[in-house]
């Protein structure tokens, strides 16, 4: 019996490092944002007066200022989703096929320079994809004009702004969704193909009836990380387009970072966040049941 | 037994390992900083202790190292003080400049502070009058430009002593202007659209001025507004929409419209045209010097052209040093006075990184007048910094976007401007 005690507390205390930065970095914080949220947090101020949940119905209230600049953001914030999702997972999944059929060597080489983006910060991303979108000096547009159609307002009218954008997140972040759909496919095992190639499946339905069920856990984790990523999009519009035209690209994150730091009402700019964090568990949770749900009929 | 105790110790020792990797990280900005200023100087016989005390700046750009040479000769230059200076991220600054205020946890001593927050962070009570402090240095409010020390002094304390003023200036491309027959840089809106136009070659994709629809506006609407005779602010209300703005918008639109500035400019749009040779005239900050440098351009530097009807005027910003409230140490205090002393007149570096100083014994010194960037103080009579209302920046947030709306022509001007109002007025609960 005693070894069990201490093989399970040494389990344990492989998992304490994590469960330590997990609660100071994670759980701590998010308690403590939402404390903040429940009161009139003036950053300078001396006192932070307790008001229940006043900053939340502050913000359902039509017509107030925090009404305007929660509803505007998350506006934004849902078209980019909306559009970004299933790119991703779309654009994602297709990569991952094309560089697996590659022979050995150069798929190597493909997945790095896939990848590479990734690593990058946002703001050489934001540098490389001003210097490509540049209505007047741009890449883009002097190829356009070598070829004598017409320039593209990439980043100063819409829908071309969301276009830019999306462009941009696909560049900069596909790679990751790559590689997790890269090692999901080689998981799938050789058997079920070649089982089905001799039943004489096309290569779309062993796409459809093999593959597909066959990753479907990975690709409820792609989409799931996936939209958590699109809700907290940031770096994109702030960088590129600064919200504009107008504020059409002033996404959620961009409108709470400004309550925050600009107009200092952090209480109420928490109480955003707040919002902004349930919205992504409720809408992961659904898209969790929707998968399950069919998985289980499907079983 | 002893197996168990050997747990327990394992136990807590990667407990303890694990908390300290964790606020490792949160302590690491302020030890590197002393760390780095401990091994600067130890010069002299050991007369004693020195007092030592932290710096803080924003200025994580080009422009730190001009900053950390006057420090280390500061520091090289006596024996009684110790600067510790600290650089934060210029876009962090005031979150964690709030931060450290709101928490007193490794506060700075001596902080740059930008002018138009000097009156918000007064009202917070997070600011010491320095008149005792400049009294006992030596320091003259005389002698520094009146617009900033007007702005800085609240209910008869002065709050903030400037290091520098930097207006909006122009810019412009010697080459073109020249092959365009314009001798010299306009000075008046007739001369600056005979110029443009002089200058805009359209088979070669040469424009006379190129119309920022975003940063740098923050400078240039607020300079034509005041110069057409309008305001921002007209102390209890928000003023912008007024028909002497929407016309500077109307002029400034218009330039796209005749073909003197393309079209949907982007973010630098403006200045990526400028660096290739293809955009004539650009108003920006005196910060952007040193990028055309290294670019080799052949570029003149001149105040701002009176482009309104009514006067001339230039929106401008201004580092100030400041100190806050909990500063106690009368040690400290007299520290910070003696490097403020010897920054008034010690600061031709800082003019070097492109800035004008705001010392008038260094305005008028030799060296600077020597510096191109010397014609930038030409405007310093006439300087105005952002309305003197507590939460400007809140007010002051909607105008951008909406003028952005305008520039691009997807919005009338007086349309864009009444809707920026609107929110504003929200914004203030009005």
């Amino acid at each position: 019996m005693k070894t069990t005690w201490t093989s399970r507390l040494t389990s344990a205390l492989f998992a304490l490092p994590y469960t330590v930065c997990f609660a100071m970095f994670l759980l701590f914080p998010i308690g403590y944002g939402v404390y903040i949220s429940l009161h009139d947090f003036e950053l300078l101020s001396e006192e932070h007066p307790f008001v229940g949940l006043s900053n939340y119905i502050g913000i359902f209230t039509g017509g107030t200022y925090e009404n305007s600049v929660f509803f505007r953001g998350l506006w934004a914030t849902a078209q980019f989703v909306l559009f970004s999702v299933p790119l991703l997972i779309a654009v994602g999944l297709g990569l991952a096929l094309l560089v697996n059929q590659l022979p050995g060597r150069i798929r190597g080489l493909f997945r790095t320079f896939y990848f590479m983006p990734y690593a990058i910060s946002a703001s050489v991303m934001a540098v490389i994809w001003l210097m490509m979108f540049d209505t007047n000096a741009g890449f883009i547009n002097s190829m356009l004009m070598k070829l004598n159609l017409n320039t593209i307002p990439w980043l100063t009218d819409t829908p071309w702004a969301w276009v830019s954008l999306i462009a941009t997140t696909l560049w900069w972040t596909i790679g990751f969704n790559m590689i997790i759909f890269i090692n999901a496919l080689n998981e799938v095992p050789e058997d079920y193909y070649e089982a089905a190639s001799i039943d004489g499946a096309t290569a779309w339905s062993k796409f459809v009836h093999i593959t597909l069920p066959s990753i479907r856990p990975v690709m409820l984790f792609v989409m799931i990380t996936s939209t958590i990523a699109s809700f907290n999009v940031y770096a994109q519009p702030f960088l590129l387009t600064r919200g504009g035209p107008g504020d059409s690209t002033k996404v959620l994150l961009m409108n709470v970072l400004d309550h925050a730091f600009i107009r200092k009402e952090v209480g109420s700019a928490s109480a955003m966040a707040i919002l902004m964090a349930l919205l992504i568990m409720i809408i992961s949770i659904v898209q969790y049941r929707l998968t399950y749900g069919r998985k289980e009929r499907g079983a | 037994m002893k197996k168990r105790l050997a747990t327990w110790v394992s136990l807590l020792t990667i407990f303890a390992m694990v908390t300290a990797g964790c606020s490792g990280n949160g302590g690491n900005a302020n030890g590197n900083a002393n760390s780095g200023a401990d091994s600067g100087t130890d010069g002299g016989g050991k007369k004693g202790e020195k007092t030592e005390f932290l710096f803080w700046t924003p200025f994580s750009g080009a422009d730190g190292p001009f900053m950390k040479e006057i420090v280390d000769k500061y520091n090289s230059s006596q024996d009684s003080y110790k600067i510790d200076f600290v650089i934060q991220p210029n876009g962090e600054y005031y979150k964690q400049l709030d931060v450290a205020l709101s928490t007193g946890k490794d506060r700075p001593d001596l902080m740059i502070m930008h002018l138009d927050q000097i009156p918000t962070y007064v009202n917070k009570g997070q600011l010491q009058p320095m008149d005792n402090l400049a009294s006992a240095a030596g320091i003259n409010k005389a002698d520094y430009v009146e617009a900033a020390i007007n702005y800085a002094t609240i209910e008869d304390k002065w709050y903030g002593i400037p290091l520098d003023i930097h207006p909006l200036v122009m810019y412009y491309n010697k080459d073109l202007l020249e092959a365009a027959g314009v001798t010299s840089p306009p000075t008046n809106r007739e001369e600056f659209d005979a110029a443009v136009e002089k200058a805009t070659n359209k088979d070669k994709g040469i424009y006379g001025y190129v119309v920022p629809t975003l940063w740098p506006q923050q400078f240039i609407f607020p300079t034509l507004v005041w110069q057409n005779g309008g305001d921002l602010w007209n102390g209890t209300d928000v003023a912008y929409n007024s028909p002497e703005a929407i016309e500077m918008i109307e002029w400034m639109r218009g330039m796209v419209d005749k073909g003197v500035s393309p079209g949907n400019v982007q973010q630098d749009g403006e200045n990526t045209l400028f660096l290739q040779g293809k955009n004539a005239i650009q108003f920006n900050g005196p910060w952007m010097k040193s990028q055309f440098d290294e670019a080799g351009l052949n570029y003149g530097v001149a105040p701002m052209p009176q482009l309104g009807k009514a006067k001339q005027a230039v929106f401008g910003g201004s580092h100030n040093f400041a100190i806050p409230k909990d500063v106690t140490d009368e040690n400290i205090i007299a520290g910070i006075g003696d490097f403020l002393k010897y920054v008034s007149s010690n600061s031709l570096e800082w003019a070097e990184s492109g800035q004008a100083l705001a010392s008038k014994p260094m305005l008028e010194s030799e060296e600077f007048k020597a510096l191109p960037q010397s014609a930038i103080a030409e405007s310093f009579p006439y300087v105005q910094f952002a309305p003197n209302v507590l939460n400007w920046p809140t007010i002051s947030e909607p105008i951008w976007g909406e003028l952005n709306n305008a520039l691009l022509g997807k919005k009338d001007a007086k349309q864009a401007m009444d809707d920026a109002a609107a929110k504003s007025k929200q914004a203030i609960g009005k």
